[in-house]
């Protein structure tokens, strides 16, 4: 479903941010993207969207050499992608419905399609009592169950999740990631980069881990940091900024 | 349909939301396609008013209307046979009829006054030298023959107007041009803050594959109806202007002169066209330049 071939993705005038990495990733695979702050974690996930352009290397998504994408298909591979952000950017003038609804509405999908899909994903999600709710009445864990509805609501092949929790509570980020869990069984390829250690020890899915945009571990039912970690990647702290 | 009302919906709120840039927009649009009118009014104008003076006729004699058909045709003869002269034009009193009725198109009333038979025939006479005092001789000439009204010379005037008209034309033109520019560049910037405010729904629809025309279409349709907005008061005002002026030139004695600089309703219908294509072109430049600038994928 993805594969990395190699690929290294240089910033103007900087070192590089992902270093001649090279995985693949199945389809329905549910990975965790691990790594300290600066690590290359969200260059790699916006590789995969084709926000930026690889350096060197090939990257397939969804079946897409994405070196050999026009750039009017890129739209294209997107609907196969669901993006999650750690800060859920929903629109504050729409309500929950509309901000779901809005993701099919710009993808030119009739209207009668939309009435049908948009309350049956806020019924998985468990918002549906809240549909006319703007996001600002919500917890921070309702608004990023929206963004994961708005994401998921045209079934796409990929979820990409980038730091989804980040900005949750330990209860709520347990939550969330169960809701991912859930989206990953109906066959969804899920990519979550994250700093939740908790949350990738309790789930046992496989592990990339990311150290200075090189793969240092790639491991089936991994953990945050474990015992073949180099002694500078069981340092690292889970919170955002805090590591060296 | 959803996507008609999703671009109905879209292309308001970027309109309401930023409206004093949108009048700035609107009304700059308008005083410079009104402008591009008014160049093109005044060449119609001085055109249907000098027609006559076309082709090197140099003077026009203008016969009685009570005139016999043999004296019509004697004075015809006398005037090419004549050795300055190099050539002449008949024109009968029907054929002037029809250009009067031409040009008072848009004034029936005035028109009805007009009968063929009022209407003097006339021949336009090109000699074979253009010399003032040569010209002025010859008319002095006929100006005494049987049959003849009167004789009308103005090769000098007639080549002072045109120049006049030509430069006036070329300012005029000149300030549509650098307010075309202008109204670009406001409708430019009134397009790139209606992104700027709507950068979020933006981002999202990149985010879920919208395509790039589906994101640019609400845009370039507002800085479309500016322009058309634009276009449509600056029509309206060209109008306006024509109306005025030729009542100035009808009612004045002074510029009696200029009675027949008008325009006639097709060329109206022409300047009204061409006004509301230039409004919409300004705008479809201005958001295209600013969509195709700040919406890359």
């Amino acid at each position: 479903m993805i594969r990395f071939d190699n690929v290294t993705k240089i910033y103007k005038g900087e070192t590089s941010a992902v270093d001649g990495v090279t995985l693949n990733i199945e389809k329905g695979e549910f990975v965790f993207l691990v790594g300290p702050s600066g690590s290359g974690k969200s260059t790699m996930l916006r590789l995969m969207t084709c926000e930026e352009k690889v350096t060197a290397g090939d990257i397939h998504v969804a079946g897409k050499d994405l070196s050999k994408l026009n750039s009017w298909r890129v739209p294209y591979l997107r609907r196969n992608i669901g993006s999650v952000f750690q800060d859920f950017k929903l629109l504050p003038n729409k309500t929950v419905y509309q901000n779901v609804a809005f993701a099919l509405e710009v993808i030119g999908r009739p209207e009668n399609v939309i009435r049908t899909q948009v309350p049956a994903i806020l019924e998985l999600v468990g918002l549906e009592d809240k549909h006319r709710r703007f996001p600002d009445e919500l917890s921070g864990g309702e608004q990023q169950r929206v963004s994961i509805a708005r994401a998921f609501v045209n079934r796409p092949l990929i979820l990409l999740a980038d730091e989804p929790t980040g900005n949750l509570d330990p209860d709520t980020s347990e939550e969330l990631t169960s809701l991912l869990d859930r989206i990953n069984r109906t066959g969804t390829t899920v990519v979550m980069a994250t700093h939740d250690r908790t949350i990738v020890d309790r789930m046992r899915r496989r592990v990339i881990a990311l150290r200075h945009g090189e793969l240092v571990r790639d491991e089936q039912r991994g953990a945050y940091g474990s015992e073949t970690d180099s002694p500078e990647t069981l340092g690292i702290h889970p919170v955002d900024g805090a590591s060296p | 349909m959803s996507r008609i009302r999703y671009f109905a919906r879209e292309t308001w709120t970027n309109i309401r939301r930023n409206l004093t840039l949108t009048f700035a927009a609107i009304l700059t649009v308008a005083v410079g396609v009104m402008l591009v009118g008014m160049g093109l009014m005044a060449g119609y104008a001085s055109g249907n008013a000098l027609d006559r003076w076309e082709g090197g006729v140099q003077f026009e004699v203008f016969l009685n209307p009570q005139i016999d058909p043999s004296q019509i045709d004697a004075l015809g003869i006398e005037l090419q046979t004549h050795p300055e002269i190099d050539r002449i034009e008949f024109f009968s009193a029907e054929e002037a009829y029809a250009l009067v009725s031409q040009q008072m198109a848009d004034q029936p009333e005035l028109l009805a006054q007009v009968s063929p038979e009022a209407l003097p025939a006339s021949y336009r006479v090109v000699p074979r030298s253009v010399e003032a005092e040569l010209i002025e001789s010859l008319a002095a000439q006929f100006r005494q023959r049987p049959g003849v009204m009167s004789v009308q010379t103005g090769r000098e005037e007639v080549d002072a107007i045109r120049t006049w008209f030509t430069s006036f034309q070329g300012i005029v033109l000149l300030l549509s041009i650098v307010l075309s520019g202008a109204s670009v560049m406001l409708i430019f910037n009134s397009i790139r803050v209606a992104m700027f405010a709507r950068r979020r729904e933006i981002e999202v629809m990149k985010l879920v594959g919208a395509t790039n025309s589906f994101i640019r279409f609400p845009f370039m349709l507002e800085g479309m109806l500016h322009g058309l907005a634009g276009g449509i008061i600056g029509a309206i005002a060209a109008g306006a202007l024509r109306g005025h002026v030729e009542g100035l030139f009808s009612r004045s004695d002074v510029l009696a002169f200029f009675r027949s600089f008008v325009v006639t309703s097709s060329q109206f219908t022409t300047v009204v066209f061409v006004t509301v294509i230039a409004g919409v072109l300004v705008g479809m430049i201005g958001s295209a330049f600013a969509a195709s600038r700040f919406l890359d994928v």
